[in-house]
Parts: C-alpha cells; sequence; structure tokens
C-alpha cells in the first residue's frame, strides 16, 4: 500500500512539474534593416520574353518592362507590363494570339541588409495580372478517310486575370544597375468561354487550357537616382516655413493696438 | 565546365522536342456481330466497301466487330459482305466539328440518327451508343442470320 502511495504521489509530482514547465518560445529576432536603401524607381526590361520561342511550342515572342520602388523598408509595390505573341503552325492549325497584359503586386524582401549600401535583396511576391488578346485560326484541317477538310475561325476578343506567386533575387552589380530572376507560379482565375475554338492562349500567361502555369524570368534594371522622399521634405519642410511666416505677420500685426471709441 | 554542358544539352533537347504536335484524333464507329438467333457474339470473313470511295476499308477479314468510318456529310453508306453476302447500310448522322488542342487540331463527332440496311445476311441493327466519339466504343450490335435461317 505505502508503495501505491508512493508511486501516485511521484506521478502527481512528476505531472505537476511538467506543467509548470515554461513553454519553449522561439523567438525570432527582429529584423535591424528597417530603413529604405534604394532611393528612387526602379525600372526593368525582362531579357528572357523575346526568347520565349527557345522553349516553348510553337513561335511565341515578347517584351516585358517593369517598375518598382522601397515604399515602406523592405516592401517593394510592383507594376509589370508587356506585350506577347504567339504563333502555331502546324499540319493541321495555323493560330495566332497577340494582345498586352499587366500586373501588379508586392514583393518583401527577406534578406537582411548587412549596411545601407547593401542593396541586393532575396524577396518572396505576389501578383495580380490581366490580360487583353485576341487570336484566330487562320485555317485548319480536319484528317479523314473520305477527304481532308479545311476550315477556318474569325478574330476573337478576350480577357483573362490570374493570380502569381514568386520567389527572386535582384542584385547591384554597378551602380544603380541591377540584375535579377523570379521563378513564378501562375494560376489562372478567370478566362473569357468563347466557344468554339476556346482561349488556347493568354498573353503574360501562356497555355488557358493549364490551370497553373510555371515561369522563369531573366531581367535587368535601373534604379532612377531621383530620391522623390527629399523632395517632397524639401516642399514639406517649405511650406511649413511659409506658414510660420504667415503666422507670424499676423502675430505681429495682432499685437498692434486697436483705437477703442 | 559539366554545367554548361548539361546546358547546351538541355536546350538541344528542348528544342528538338518543341515542335513535336500530337495528330488529331479521329471519330470511328464500332460495331459488334452477334448471332440472330443464338444473341452470342460471333465472327464472319467480313468485307467492307464505302459507297463513294474507291478502296476497301476491311478485305476479307474475320471478325467478330468492325469499325466505320463516317464522313463529314449526313449519311454515309457502306457495302458490307458476310460470309459472301452482300448488305448495304446507311447511316444517318449529325456531324460537329469538335476541339481537342490547338496543338494537334480538330477532329469531327457524330450523332446517330437512323439506320436502313438491306436484309440479306443482316437481321437487324441495334444502337447501342448514338453518340461516335474519339474515345472507341461499341455503337451498335449487328445482328446476323446464321447460315441455316438462308437469306431474304
Amino acid at each position: 500500500m505505502k508503495i501505491l502511495k508512493f508511486t501516485f504521489v511521484l506521478c502527481l509530482l512528476a505531472v505537476i512539474s511538467y506543467g509548470q514547465k515554461e513553454p519553449h518560445k522561439k523567438i525570432k529576432p527582429k529584423r535591424t534593416d528597417n530603413y529604405i536603401r534604394m532611393k528612387g524607381i526602379r525600372i526593368g526590361a525582362d531579357l528572357t520574353r523575346p526568347f520565349q520561342d527557345l522553349w516553348t511550342k510553337g513561335n511565341r515572342y515578347g517584351t516585358e518592362f517593369s517598375a518598382d520602388m522601397e515604399l515602406w523598408p523592405n516592401l517593394f509595390p510592383v507594376f509589370e507590363s508587356g506585350l506577347d505573341f504567339m504563333k502555331l503552325n502546324t499540319d493541321y492549325v495555323n493560330y495566332k494570339s497577340s494582345g498586352s497584359y499587366s500586373r501588379i503586386g508586392i514583393d518583401y524582401n527577406i534578406l537582411q541588409a548587412e549596411n545601407t549600401n547593401d542593396k541586393n535583396i532575396f524577396y518572396l511576391g505576389m501578383r495580380y495580372g490581366f490580360s487583353l488578346a485576341k487570336q484566330q485560326v487562320n485555317s485548319y484541317k480536319i484528317d479523314s478517310y473520305w477527304q481532308p477538310e479545311t476550315g477556318s475561325f474569325g478574330n476573337q476578343n478576350y480577357g483573362a486575370h490570374w493570380a502569381e506567386f514568386l520567389i527572386g533575387m535582384k542584385g547591384e552589380i554597378i551602380k544603380n544597375i541591377y540584375m535579377g530572376w523570379t521563378l513564378r507560379g501562375k494560376i489562372l482565375v478567370s478566362k473569357k468561354d468563347l466557344g468554339m475554338p476556346p482561349v488556347f492562349f493568354v498573353p503574360g500567361y501562356g497555355k488557358a487550357t493549364h490551370g497553373f502555369n510555371a515561369d522563369f524570368s531573366y531581367s535587368i534594371f535601373y534604379n532612377l537616382p531621383w530620391d522623390f522622399r527629399k523632395s517632397i521634405d524639401r516642399k514639406k519642410a517649405a511650406v511649413n516655413e511659409a506658414k510660420a511666416k504667415t503666422t507670424e505677420k499676423q502675430k505681429s500685426g495682432g499685437t498692434k493696438p486697436a483705437n477703442k471709441k | 565546365m559539366k554545367q554548361l554542358t548539361f546546358l547546351i544539352i538541355f536546350i538541344i533537347v528542348a528544342t528538338a522536342c518543341k515542335e513535336v504536335f500530337d495528330i488529331p484524333p479521329q471519330s470511328r464507329l464500332k460495331a459488334t456481330l452477334v448471332n440472330a438467333v443464338t444473341k452470342k457474339d460471333t465472327t464472319y470473313v467480313i468485307t467492307i466497301k464505302p459507297i463513294g470511295h474507291d478502296s476497301l476499308f476491311y478485305n476479307k477479314e474475320r471478325s467478330g466487330s468492325f469499325i466505320l468510318p463516317f464522313s463529314p456529310g449526313e449519311s454515309t453508306s457502306f457495302q458490307i459482305t458476310f460470309d459472301s453476302v452482300i448488305d448495304t447500310i446507311t447511316f444517318f448522322h449529325k456531324t460537329t466539328t469538335q476541339y481537342e488542342s490547338m496543338e494537334s487540331g480538330f477532329y469531327y463527332e457524330y450523332k446517330l440518327k437512323q439506320i436502313k440496311s438491306t436484309l440479306h445476311k443482316v437481321s437487324s441493327i441495334q444502337i447501342t451508343d448514338s453518340l461516335i466519339n474519339s474515345t472507341l466504343h461499341e455503337n451498335i450490335k449487328v445482328y446476323i442470320r446464321p447460315l441455316s435461317s438462308g437469306s431474304n
């Protein structure tokens, strides 16, 4: 009986001591680079868009330009826009599509800067993309035991929306000149239902038949060395100074004794 | 150097594969031959000549089923010889253009509306699935009179 009592007390103590154990908290070190390193707007050109033909079925060409800026520490709102063309000429179909697209989104830099001159970033980002385009099947052929039949479909205008999640990096190679790559995962949100034939290609997104597309890009950037914040601060200071002067004048005018009758 | 070689090989392979396209599918009717008396699947020596086409589609082949290519029009007729007895079967169908993909193209899909046939060796024809699409499956059963039943 004594042994049983002893065992019970021991177990109770063990439970109490376990309960009193402090929860193991993960302490995340705070970022020490909460300052803006890249002043001004950075504009870029995608070097891979004109060469998409090398790894895409059919003939795909395009151009893309971007603009981003460090509006808040480590946060870069981004705007990207471009043109995309697709041609497909097989034994059975002659197809072409062209259109423009734009993306807006934000990048978050996860690479902590070593000093204020360290402008390299490794980032995670997201985008919302939309496109306006047209497609045309110039001719198609249906092979048959009897005799091949040919036909065509006229011009079709359409639009599409998609979301993108991306990872990438940008490094300053020489003063104000950056280069960087991105890996993108694109998820098609919606596209216009055209009937026959359906949308095959969405500029900026890729094949519309795929709900998910992956993409890679490599770009060159130039950071316009214009610190807009400084000029805003200067303007604010000038306005404040003017206001102060006006108040001072009013005050000095107000101290004059009024003639009372 | 190793990475560069790998990159060059990758580009060559990607470029070589990029213009390989699948051919569009074709929709064909599949018929199963059934003994009209025993109601069991049976085999016959068959010869099929599409009417309006010069070549034979089947030439004295022993089989328990056959497939037929339809024309893009509204009807397609075939002269079918079962063990040297000839029957003419005409299929009336609705033809629609279908999209497979922009890379492989378009094809026809058919909906069987009516079947007319001479009844020499053929006893009757039953439509099991009127939709003839790119997936080959049984569309009709052709009931054949056995030798003892004679001809109509």
